[in-house]
């Protein structure tokens, strides 16, 4: 498979999970930061809540790493 | 771990209810329930007097807490208050807190007014030299100006128009400050300052007002402010020391005032908890167990055998009504911590403390891995050790970055990281078990191999609190675990890691094994079990950070050669070491946090327990880190 394709495919492996954890913890973020406003007693819970969508660009980094890879071995 | 408790009933005369109450203050053990309300039992409630009472005693005590200062204390047992006590503390109170009060009303402006003279006192010391040096011209007016760097072009625009308004008859005077601001001096003749004062308003430029009382003209009033600012420290000293001696000649009276009006509060709440007839009294609570034996024999041996103490089977008694109370071994009390961010688990469910104290360390080091980060967490937590009280939430924190820290240089050891490729390069040490930054693969399957073993250890353990509350649920919880197990075996056995022939009994058993489960469970269980492999795939991130932490810190070694300069080079390394190290301490945290509270505990773990509050003596408590 021609090295283009395989860093292209990594970089989208990654980039579009970026975009959609960004945009779910900004979204989160700023949930989070009213909620603190009025319970400052929910930062555990805050925390865990803004932490969750970074599953998905991890998951990304994980696919984009396993594709450089098998590019590399192909 | 979970305390066992045991629920209890105290049955005895009503009469005798206010010495048994003593009592069992004394003794400090009692989480007193909810009252019983059967038949002709009801509750003891507040009185319209006994109400008031107890709104005059908040009162008085809103007083004292105003006063005294927050301490840390431990409980110690108050002679009763008597009502004529009760006023003297509240007279007293009110005196201390006026007193106080007006202390620190006479301090605050004394700060005040040092702090307005020390403001100008730069300005004014300009001026002062200005005035000096100008000759005293009768019949002028001064004006005081202050220029801002920026408004320094607005001076020759003044010096035309003054010139062109009064001709020769004005003088400017003009020092530079050290802020980078420039001190003006204007003097124009009396008759012609209201005219001066509106080309001032015009080109915008402010006059520095003479603050009042010191005098009408500068001339006079520097002097006078200068030797104002040298009187005010002393005399708020003097404030400081009233202040000071008022609290230590009645701290310690209002401090046995607070314990003894807290304490009888705390008996009259209790009073309302009892249950009444017009003859008898039962106090319901809890207690640890092993501990009633001991409460039974204190009441006897003060009031006598007419008082009866009964320990309810377990059978009338419900698990989620028992107050909670964890008790761990000391090494891993400091993990309370992170557990205590939660709300406390139910009674009757398991403590996760041990094995976060278990595992967090281990992720934390799994993720960070490498000595010289791990010598530099043990450090901070050295320090963070030395710096705090005994039982502080620091002191924990500095207990629980210990292990981290310790896992941190071992995993750094096997994975060969010394500051990244520090030790590689300068020393020849190589891994001695796998290179993260090579061996990306080997790693991704140590992490997804860990996090099976912690998600089938998590339903293991709903598993056992399933089987507390029903064999259905634990069948349930333990199908599930198994579902998950055979699951990852199907998996290996695909990847050929595992043998080939172990994959059709895999598959045979997750096909029997899942409608049993829906059977059980319904639905919602084959989500659930999506879920727990979803919770699997997600300790990936252990290697997706460790992996790019290794390579932030080759990167920042890297960076050290590719400078021009060699001292260059060495500071910008520094200087991305030190914002790796940043993201080394605050990344492993949050994410081996997230690993617990998410996909560990979410199998398992019951919040809402009902924090276990023994009826005692008060102690005072500072908040403190």
């Amino acid at each position: 498979m021609s090295i283009l394709w395989v860093t292209l495919s990594a970089a989208l492996a990654i980039a579009i999970p970026a975009l959609a954890t960004a945009w779910a913890q900004s979204r989160i973020g700023a949930a989070a930061a009213a909620t603190l406003a009025e319970k400052p007693q929910l930062s555990t819970t805050v925390i865990i809540l803004v932490a969750i969508p970074e599953t998905m660009v991890i998951l990304g980094f994980v696919v984009s790493i396993l594709i450089l890879l098998r590019g590399q071995a192909g | 771990m979970i305390i066992p408790m045991v629920r209890v009933r105290i049955m005895g005369p009503r009469e005798r209810l206010p010495d048994a109450l003593a009592i069992i203050q004394d003794q400090g053990v009692l989480h007193l329930a909810a009252p019983l309300e059967a038949g002709l039992l009801h509750r003891n409630a507040f009185t319209a007097a006994e109400d008031r009472r107890r709104r005059q005693l908040l009162r008085i005590l809103a007083d004292i807490d105003a006063v005294l200062p927050e301490a840390n204390g431990k409980p110690e047992p108050q002679p009763g208050a008597t009502a004529g006590e009760c006023a003297r503390w509240a007279r007293l109170a009110r005196r201390v807190h006026r007193g106080l009060a007006e202390t620190d009303h006479q301090a605050a402006e004394l700060e005040e007014e040092l702090a307005l003279l020390r403001r100008y006192q730069g300005f004014f010391a300009v001026f002062e030299s200005l005035l000096q040096a100008g000759p005293a011209r009768p019949g002028f007016s001064a004006f005081h100006i202050v220029l801002r760097a920026d408004q320094r072009v607005a001076l020759p625009v003044l010096r035309r128009e003054l010139e062109a308004l009064l001709g020769g008859a004005c003088e400017i005077m003009t020092r530079e400050l050290a802020g980078g601001e420039t001190a003006v001096l204007l003097l124009v003749p009396t008759s012609r300052a209201t005219t001066v004062e509106q080309l001032l308003a015009q080109t915008r430029v402010q006059e520095v007002p003479v603050p009042s009382g010191y005098g009408p003209t500068l001339l006079e009033a520097i002097p006078r402010m200068r030797s104002r600012a040298e009187a005010i420290p002393p005399e708020l000293a003097l404030v400081r020391r009233k202040r000071s001696e008022l609290l230590a000649a009645q701290g310690p009276t209002l401090t046995q005032a607070r314990r003894a009006l807290h304490d009888r509060l705390d008996r009259m709440e209790a009073h309302a908890l009892a249950a009444v007839t017009p003859h008898t009294f039962v106090l319901d609570g809890w207690l640890p167990v092993g501990t009633e034996t001991k409460l039974s024999r204190a009441l006897e041996l003060a009031l006598g055998p007419g008082l009866v103490l009964e320990v309810i089977e377990r059978a009338q008694w419900k698990a989620e009504d028992a107050p909670v109370v964890l008790r761990n071994p000391r090494l891993f009390r400091p993990f309370e911590l992170l557990t205590g961010m939660l709300p406390l688990p139910r009674y009757g469910t398991i403590d996760p403390t041990p094995y976060v104290a278990v595992f967090f360390p281990m992720f934390f080091g799994l993720i960070l891995g490498d000595v010289g980060y791990g010598v530099l967490v043990g450090l901070l937590a050295l320090v963070l050790h030395r710096r705090s009280a005994p039982g502080s939430t620091l002191r924990s924190v500095a207990e629980v970055a210990g292990p981290c820290a310790l896992f941190a240089i071992v995993f750094g050891v096997m994975f060969g990281e010394y500051f990244g490729d520090l030790g590689h390069r300068w020393l020849g040490l190589d891994p001695l078990w796998i290179d993260r930054g090579t061996a990306v693969v080997p790693f991704l399957v140590l992490t997804l191999a860990l996090g099976l073993v912690h998600v089938t250890l998590g339903l293991v353990l709903g598993v056992v609190v399933g089987a507390r509350h029903g064999a259905r649920q634990a069948v349930g919880r333990g199908l599930s675990a198994l579902m998950v197990a055979l699951i990852a075996v199907a998996v290996l056995a695909l990847l050929e890691v595992l043998p080939r022939a172990v994959l059709t009994p895999a598959v045979v058993g997750l096909l029997i094994g899942f409608p049993i489960l829906i059977l059980l469970e319904g639905v919602v269980a084959a989500v659930e079990l999506m879920s727990a492999v979803g919770h699997v795939l997600s300790y990936a991130r252990i290697m997706a950070l460790g992996t790019a932490s290794v390579m932030l810190a080759i990167v920042a070694n890297r960076l050290s050669g590719a400078m021009g300069s060699a001292v260059v080079g060495a500071l910008f390394a520094l200087l991305f070491h030190l914002v790796n190290f940043g993201l080394g301490l605050f990344s492993p945290t949050i994410h081996a946090l997230r690993l617990h509270y998410v996909e560990f505990f979410g199998t398992f773990y019951s919040p809402g327990g009902t924090p276990y509050q023994p009826f005692g003596h008060w102690a005072p408590r500072a908040r403190t880190l």
